[in-house]
Order: structure tokens, then sequence, then C-alpha cells
């Protein structure tokens, strides 16, 4: 019986991890963190195992009191990290702070905390770097995305991967990063999901890469896993679904049109100052244009982790575009 | 369905790795690889009249490389061993051509050949699919063989090892190909700066192909696997050392092809 620390828990993914912690007879409680009061942040009902706490992570002496207050009292034995911003179009000093400020203060702190022997970490596959030199097909030793002309949020998720993997085997805890796919869900900071929402999907004439996504459950089943597992390492999290991007597209139910780059960037820019749409094209380009698939093996060899839940291709064109309204964790 | 009853009979029996919605990891569909059948069914049969020696060497199931040579300007003898190895193999296989980085990078062309097979020539791709038992199809010339002068025709350029420690470390054998014909099909006169992801604009003699015959010949395969250990796909001289054999295989199928053949068209 184990007690864990979620953060950023009033994201559909956190949220979801928090019900299925619940629902694990091995916890024994869960301490959920979000920096919105409760009623905004978690739907689930009061339970003794639950305890609450509206924290603002980017203060370093918020989350030394989290971690040697609440978390200590409770015996918290593994950290789940979710908090991120989910906006890519977010980006200066406090933004990261919460992508990689956090995390470091956390793994900090961990060290010389006397119950926490384990810190899982949400990492991204947006990390990898994308080229026609690479395999479509990446295992954890892929070449990161490094450039130093990348969004700021490619930058503070490729720093804040490195920042966990820099820790295991020095820190006392076991540290997990979980380099998951995205998923194709509202309010997961899905650019692709944005890109869906479009009333006219637009990509690059003559090519269509292969993706990989993911569904909520199945990145929520492998956190669960890294949580009551042993060991650390870096994992990739792939989803169910592998297909060519225009196959998602269609399967999705939006119509699309392939076009040459030069005119989709602006045209994406214009949807984003007149609807306040996510998708960055800028961002994305090299992923529009060559495959990226992660390959799952060490995770299904050592979390015996296999994605099994499809994305249910048919409510995609009923999820309505209010829902993909991106906020601060 | 368009094409012959032996078109559609491949089509059939042919087998890969479903990802879920119809391709594989890496892009392939059997859509793609049938009409790939259909295309180069009338080259194959009318235009190069290609003949096979060999072709029991050819594997049924498991990981292999075939090692080629490479010539001809443009890639028809990848597109003519393709054919070649889809219609001689029992069920038939989609040969996963390693492709030159620019290729994959090409509009359009990058994403049709990924449909029939074709991946970028990583070392990460090419161990993906022999670790899921797919049949490599490689030419160690690259890019230069394929852009070779005339006069250099049937002299094996520099034979490149990257295959020779895949099949190493994996345990596949090397079936070495020799292919005599495409050599001598579109001269080269000059060649150009490439631009973009191209590496050069070759200028050929011919507008196209002429239609030389072809001669595909399967070598026995060299089994790696049985005179290395895994751990020597490290050692460069070992690497080397099967390199050069699959070299002289490759070499010695071209001397028997054109001491076979009665000409150039024939």
């Amino acid at each position: 019986m184990i007690a864990v620390l979620v953060t950023g828990v009033a994201t559909p993914i956190g949220e979801q991890l928090v019900r299925s912690l619940m629902a694990d007879t091995r916890v024994r409680h869960v301490l959920a963190v979000s920096h919105l009061p409760r009623a905004q942040a978690l739907t689930l009902s009061p339970s003794p195992r639950l305890t609450y706490l509206q924290v603002d992570l980017t203060q370093t002496r918020r989350v030394r009191q989290l971690v040697f207050g609440p978390a200590r009292d409770l015996g918290v034995e593994v950290v789940v990290h979710l908090a991120q911003h989910r906006s890519a179009r977010s980006a200066g000093r406090k933004v990261h702070k919460l992508n990689v400020e956090a995390l470091r203060s956390i793994l900090d702190l961990t060290d010389r905390h006397p119950t926490i022997r384990r810190v899982v970490v949400r990492s991204h596959a947006e990390v990898y770097k994308v080229d026609p030199h690479l395999p479509v097909l990446v295992t954890e030793n892929h070449p990161l995305n490094l450039s130093p002309r990348a969004a700021q949020f490619v930058r503070d998720r490729v720093e804040a991967d490195l920042t966990a993997c820099a820790r295991m085997g020095l820190s006392r805890a076991e540290i997990v990063v979980l380099r998951c796919a995205e998923a194709l869900a509202p309010g997961t900071g899905s650019q692709l999901f944005d890109l869906l929402q479009a009333p006219i999907a637009l990509r690059p004439a003559g090519f269509d890469p292969m993706v990989n996504v993911a569904t909520i459950a199945d990145l929520v089943s492998a956190m669960e896993r890294a949580t009551h597992g042993s060991g650390e390492g870096v994992f990739n999290v792939p989803g169910y679904d592998t297909l060519p991007m225009s196959e998602a597209i269609r399967k999705w139910g939006t119509p699309q049109l392939p076009a040459p780059g030069p005119i989709i960037e602006p045209l994406y820019a214009l949807r984003h100052r007149l609807l306040g749409s996510e998708f960055s094209y800028g961002m994305n380009r090299r992923r529009m244009h060559y495959g990226l698939v992660l390959d799952g093996s060490r995770a299904n060899n050592e979390l015996r982790y296999a994605p099994s839940h499809p994305i249910d291709w048919r409510v995609g064109g009923s999820i309505e575009a209010s829902h993909t309204t991106t906020t601060v964790i | 369905m368009l094409g012959n009853a032996d078109t559609a009979d491949r089509r059939a029996r042919f087998k890969y790795a479903d990802a879920g919605h119809g391709y594989d990891r890496f892009g392939l569909h059997p859509d793609y690889v049938a009409l790939a059948d259909l295309v180069t069914g009338p080259f194959y049969e009318r235009y190069f009249r290609v003949r096979t020696y060999g072709s029991e060497h050819l594997p049924s199931s498991g990981p292999a490389i075939v090692a080629a040579n490479h010539s001809g300007t443009l890639p028809f003898d990848a597109s003519m061993l393709w054919a070649d190895i889809y219609r001689n193999t029992s069920p038939p296989r989609a040969a996963r051509a390693i492709a030159d980085y620019f290729v994959t990078g090409l509009p359009m062309v990058g994403t049709t050949f990924s449909r029939t097979g074709m991946v970028g020539g990583s070392r990460g791709n090419a161990r993906a699919l022999l670790q899921e038992g797919e049949l490599l199809m490689l030419f160690p010339e690259g890019t230069v063989g394929i852009g070779k002068r005339f006069s250099d025709r049937y002299q094996l350029q520099e034979w490149r090892q990257g295959h020779c420690e895949l099949a190493i470390r994996h345990g596949a054998p090397v079936i070495p190909v020799g292919i005599v014909g495409p050599e001598e099909q579109m001269p080269q006169l000059a060649r150009l700066p490439g631009f973009g992801p191209m590496p050069y604009v070759p200028i050929p003699a011919t507008l196209f192909p002429m239609p030389v015959r072809y001669h595909i010949y399967y070598g026995e395969p060299i089994a790696l696997q049985n005179q290395f250990t895994p751990e020597q796909a490290d050692d460069p001289d070992v690497v080397s050392e099967a390199a050069l054999q699959v070299k002289t295989a490759v070499h010695e199928l071209l001397q028997q092809g054109l001491a076979a053949r009665d000409g150039v068209f024939k």
C-alpha cells in the first residue's frame, strides 16, 4: 500500500490518473495537486483516501512546503509529475518555471526526503528530433530536438526530460521518464488534436508521414505501471493507433487539403489570430513531413505496458471546438 | 481490382505486419504493394524482359538481406529487383528497399515508395525491420553506383559495409545479387550539381532507359551468422572481411551473367 503525489491533476490525464489510483487497492492515499481550486480541478467526490491541494508549483517555496509538509506527513512514496503548460503558444519565464524548474525542485527535494522513493515524470514524443535521416521507428536513444530555434514548448519539454535523465542513478529515488505519444483528446495540449478541429486540415502536399497517437486510458495505464514498478529509466509510451496523417484526418472526419508548405504556415497563423487556435505549423513542420512512431519495446519488456485502447475515431467530429481551449495547469 | 489473375493471387497471398489501420509501422500498405506489382508488370515482362536465375536462394520467411549492384541513372534496377523478389517468393515478399536519405525527403516519391515498403537508410530502420523478420533490399554502392560513368559499367564502386554489420548482429543471411542489363540502359553524359534533396542532376544520353534485357542472378546465401558472432559486428576488420565476401560474390555473379548473355538487348 503506497501513497502517491500527483501534480497537474486539473488536466484530463491527471484527473483520470487520480481516478485510477483511487480505484487501485494497492494505493493507500492520493495527494492531488494543481494550481486551481478543487471545484475547477477535480470532479471526484471527496474521499478519506484523497487529499487535494491548490499549489503554485512555480514557487519553489510552495513546492518545498508541499513535499516536506503534506507529502511527508502522508508518507508519500511515489510522485507522478504531470504539471506542464499545455499551450504551445505560452512562453516566458513563468512558463519555464512550471515546465522545468518545478520538476528540478521536486527532484532536488526528493534527494533529502524521508519517504519518497520513486519519481515518475511524464515526458513527450515531441522531444524527439524528426528528420528524414533518422529512423521512423523511434527508440529511447533517438536524438532529441535540441534546436535552439525550436519553440519554447519543445525546448522546455526537452530540458525537463534531460533534467530528469541527468538525475538517474545519482538520486536516492528511482526516476522514470515516460515519453508519451500524443494523446488525441481535448485539453491534453495535443497539436494534432487542434489541427483536426480546423474546418479544413491543410497538410504539406506530397508528404504523408506515419503518426502514432494514444488515448488517455493508455497513457494512464502506463503511468500506473510506472508507479508500481521498480527500477528506473526512460520509456517510450506509444499509443494503439499507428497510421498515416492523412488517414487520421480522414477518420476524424475533417476535410483535408494538401497544399504547398509556404502557404500553409500563414494560413494557420491567421487561424490562430482569428480563432485563438493552438496549432503551430512552424513547430510541427517536420512532423508533417516525416514519420515518427514510438517503439514501445522497452516499456513492454520492463513495465509490461502495451497499448490496448484504440481511439474511437467516430467521436472525432462530434467533439466541439470549445473543448480544445487550453489552459495553464 | 486491376491486373491479371497472377497479380490478384499475389495480393491475396501477401502477408505483412498490420499495425492496426491497414498499414505497417513504416507505412507499407498491401494495396500499394499490389499497385506496384501492377505498374512494374509491363516493364518487368515486356520492356526489360527480366530473366531470373537462382531465385530459390530467396528465403520464404525470416530476416535476410539482398545486396545487389546498382546502376542505370534512374533506379529501374531497384524496381525490377523488387518485382522479381515479389514474384519469386512464396508467399510473396515485398522487399524493404533501403533508400538513400534524399529519396525519403522527395515529395510524392518518398511517400509513395514507403507505401510499397521502402524506408530511409538509417541503421534504426534496418535494425527494426530485421527484428521483425523482413527481407531488406539494398545497394551497397549507393548513389555513387547509380551515377557511375558508362565506362565504369559492371565495375563495382566503393562498397559500403553497413549491411554486413547488420547481418552479423542480427543473424541474417546475405543474398548476393548481380543484375546484368541496367548498367547500359541509360548512359550518363554528365551531371550537374544537385539542389534541394537531390545529390546531383544526371544528364543521360537518352531521355528514357533503353529496352535492355535484365538478367537477375541470385547467389547462394552467405551465412555470416555462422561465420561470426553477433559481438563481432563491432569489429571493423570482421565487417570489412564480410563485406569483401559479399562484394566478391556479386562481382562473380556479374561476370557469370556477362559471359552468358548474347547481347545487351537479347
